[in-house]
């Protein structure tokens, strides 16, 4: 093993990718459109609702003076706030209105509404959806639910009877929500839930095209013929590239880091070093599955279909969007077979929990294995056009 | 057996599947010397080749190189192979093409890169990358790249391909000048001229080396009047031999 030769290599990989300036601009400046992209798209608030209310609800005598009309109220809560803008319906006009799309969906009290709920203590919200977007319907649901049990708890605390100086008191309500984060809080949106495992996946992806590519062109204009009549060995020839495809994987994962957390302002608790260690050892593993992954192919459209067969695969199965707990059990396994699984565990973990090397070094040592065994199968399958 | 045997194969035999692409060959190139493999096309000569270097092992048979037993990957330092097609990195310049194979092999010496790029004569390209040359300056770079290292074997694999008759010359007495200084070289063709300018041939067909001696010898042995001639009689008579 001669380290001159790799650094050889290397330094000409290097310097290969460089005058590429097209390729230098993909990998530093995509993912950073991808990344705004993301974030604009998962942070954008939906503009307000239309709420259609059918408010027949009588209401009851209240024991302190007055009526008590609990539609009203839950009507009010879904007005004050800028999620709902609330049109009132009437019973017969509900369907009509949810069809032609002036509305999406439609609450109804009926007439014992309050009395109801007195009694039971309990509210049955006739909540009508058109439902054509299950997404927008849970939304809708959502808010409606919580805006229901904000205005009830403050009427279940005025009609039980409680003495007016109690009422004006704070935190005396018999019911109250109360949301506590074990991790994250409030000032955590989407975008934070899913921007360390983003950045992860974009630090792969483009690292992996572009070894595969290198990698192919190498064999494909004969070099590899010619570099194999070298002293050079195999295992020389893939750490050489490991090294020069390396050094962009670096920076580029650098210039993702600084541009999630200074730019678009991603909240991590943990330290900024340890997540740039483990998006770095993700993306020279994307280095080495590139330059195997190359082996099986013969032009670069034969890279591209790794796409749909590499990269997606462990994009839906590694835990990136959808946990992994909650997959079924017969796919569980294929997740734990893939670093880009323990890559997301530990950034998750990093930046959302702010946990330090002391816990997540088992995934870190899980993809330093994987760089040593893809090095030795990269090695191997050279073997088929270099004795 | 010489002693001063640079190159030497004894019964080296390659398969692939049922094609026997190296069939029996028994080659002995002495320091010095320019040895011409000639043949038509898929009559075994790259695959010969690619065997001496390493590249592919020999379904049987053995081979020295340089006094070393084949595969060895430290001897490949000494030897220069100049693949058929020019394989050049397209982005780097003519230099860093040449410096690049250089140091794989271990060497570092900037004024032979200047000379070896001035024999060429690409002195005024040498910043250039490969992607803006021509095939016939390709070819050159390529040549460039393979002696980069002072290697004292060259193996080229059809040389001259592509490139024009003035450049063909120059390559040849660049041949004879580095034989001179006792770099051995062993240069295939299918060109039958050239082989004129050969110490010695051998003639090559279906992975057999038919003949061998020098290219008066040739002529001589099948009182023929050109090469090509004397080639097409040795392939009769050793096609009727081979046939069992």
């Amino acid at each position: 093993m001669s380290t001159r030769r790799i650094l050889t290599l290397a330094r000409r990989v290097i310097r290969q990718v460089i005058r590429d300036h097209r390729t230098v601009a993909l990998i530093v400046f995509a993912p950073l459109l991808i990344l705004t992209l993301g974030a604009i798209l998962f942070r954008s608030k939906p503009g307000p609702i239309p709420l259609g209310v059918v408010n027949e609800d009588r209401g009851i005598a209240s024991p302190v003076g007055g009526t008590i009309d609990l539609g009203q109220r839950v009507t009010e809560e879904l007005a004050a706030g800028d999620t709902f803008t609330v049109v009132a319906l009437s019973g017969q006009e509900v369907e009509d209105r949810l069809r032609d799309g002036t509305v999406q969906g439609a609450i109804v009290f009926p007439g014992e509404f309050t009395a109801e709920f007195l009694k039971d203590r309990q509210a049955v919200l006739d909540l009508r959806l058109e439902g054509s977007n299950p997404a927008r319907s849970m939304a809708i649901s959502a808010q409606v639910t919580q805006a229901a049990m904000r205005s009830l708890a403050s009427l279940a605390g005025a009609a039980m009877g409680a003495p007016a100086s109690a009422q004006a008191g704070e935190g005396k309500l018999p019911v109250m929500l109360q949301a506590t984060y074990l991790f994250g809080g409030e000032e955590f949106d989407t975008m934070d839930y899913v921007a360390p495992v983003y950045v992860a996946f974009l630090a792969m992806f483009f690292v992996f095209l572009l070894a595969c590519v290198a990698f192919l062109r190498e064999r494909s204009q004969g070099t590899m013929e010619r570099l194999a009549a070298t002293p050079a060995t195999r295992a020389e020839i893939v750490l050489g590239y490991m090294l020069g495809l390396g050094l962009f994987a670096v920076i580029q994962v650098a210039v993702i880091l600084f541009f999630t957390v200074w730019v678009l302002e991603i909240h991590h608790l943990g330290s900024l070093g340890l997540m740039l260690l483990v998006i770095v050892l993700l993306a020279i593993v994307g280095v080495d599955m590139g330059i195997l992954a190359s082996a099986f192919a013969r032009n670069e459209f034969q890279v591209i279909q790794f796409i749909p067969l590499v990269i997606i695969p462990q994009v839906l199965l590694a835990g990136t969007f959808f946990a992994v707990p909650d997959l079924p059990a017969y796919l569980r396994p294929f997740a734990y077979f893939m670093p880009l699984y323990y890559a997301n565990q530990a950034l998750r973990d990093v930046m959302l929990k702010g946990w330090g090397l002391a816990e997540i070094w088992p995934n870190l040592a899980i993809l330093a294995g994987y760089i040593g065994v893809l090095v030795i199968l990269s090695a191997l399958m050279m073997r088929r056009e270099v004795a | 057996m010489t002693t001063d045997a640079i190159v030497q194969t004894n019964e080296l035999h390659k398969h692939f599947g049922s094609i026997h692409a190296v069939d029996g060959v028994n080659l002995s190139v002495r320091r010095g010397e320019i040895y011409g493999l000639l043949g038509p096309n898929g009559s075994g000569k790259t695959t010969l080749i690619r065997l001496l270097l390493g590249l592919l092992r020999p379904t049987s048979g053995t081979i020295r190189l340089l006094g070393e037993a084949v595969p060895n990957k430290d001897i490949l330092g000494q030897v220069g192979y100049m693949t058929q097609a020019s394989a050049l990195y397209e982005e780097l310049s003519v230099r860093e093409n040449v410096a690049f194979f250089a140091e794989m092999c271990g060497r570092q010496d900037r004024a032979w890169m200047d000379e070896v790029i001035q024999l060429v004569d690409l002195q005024d390209r040498s910043r250039s990358p490969v992607r803006t040359l021509s095939g016939g300056l390709r070819q050159r770079t390529s040549l460039a790249c393979t002696l980069a290292h002072r290697p004292r074997l060259l193996l080229l694999d059809e040389p001259t391909v592509g490139v024009d008759p003035q450049l063909r010359a120059t390559f040849w007495s660049y041949f004879r000048r580095l034989a001179d200084s006792g770099i051995t070289l062993i240069v295939s063709s299918h060109v039958m001229d050239e082989a004129e300018r050969c110490d010695r041939l051998g003639f090559m067909r279906q992975g057999k080396l038919l003949a061998e001696g020098t290219a008066a010898e040739l002529r001589r042995q099948r009182g023929a009047s050109t090469l090509e001639e004397a080639f097409l009689q040795f392939a009769a008579v050793g096609l009727e031999g081979g046939s069992r």
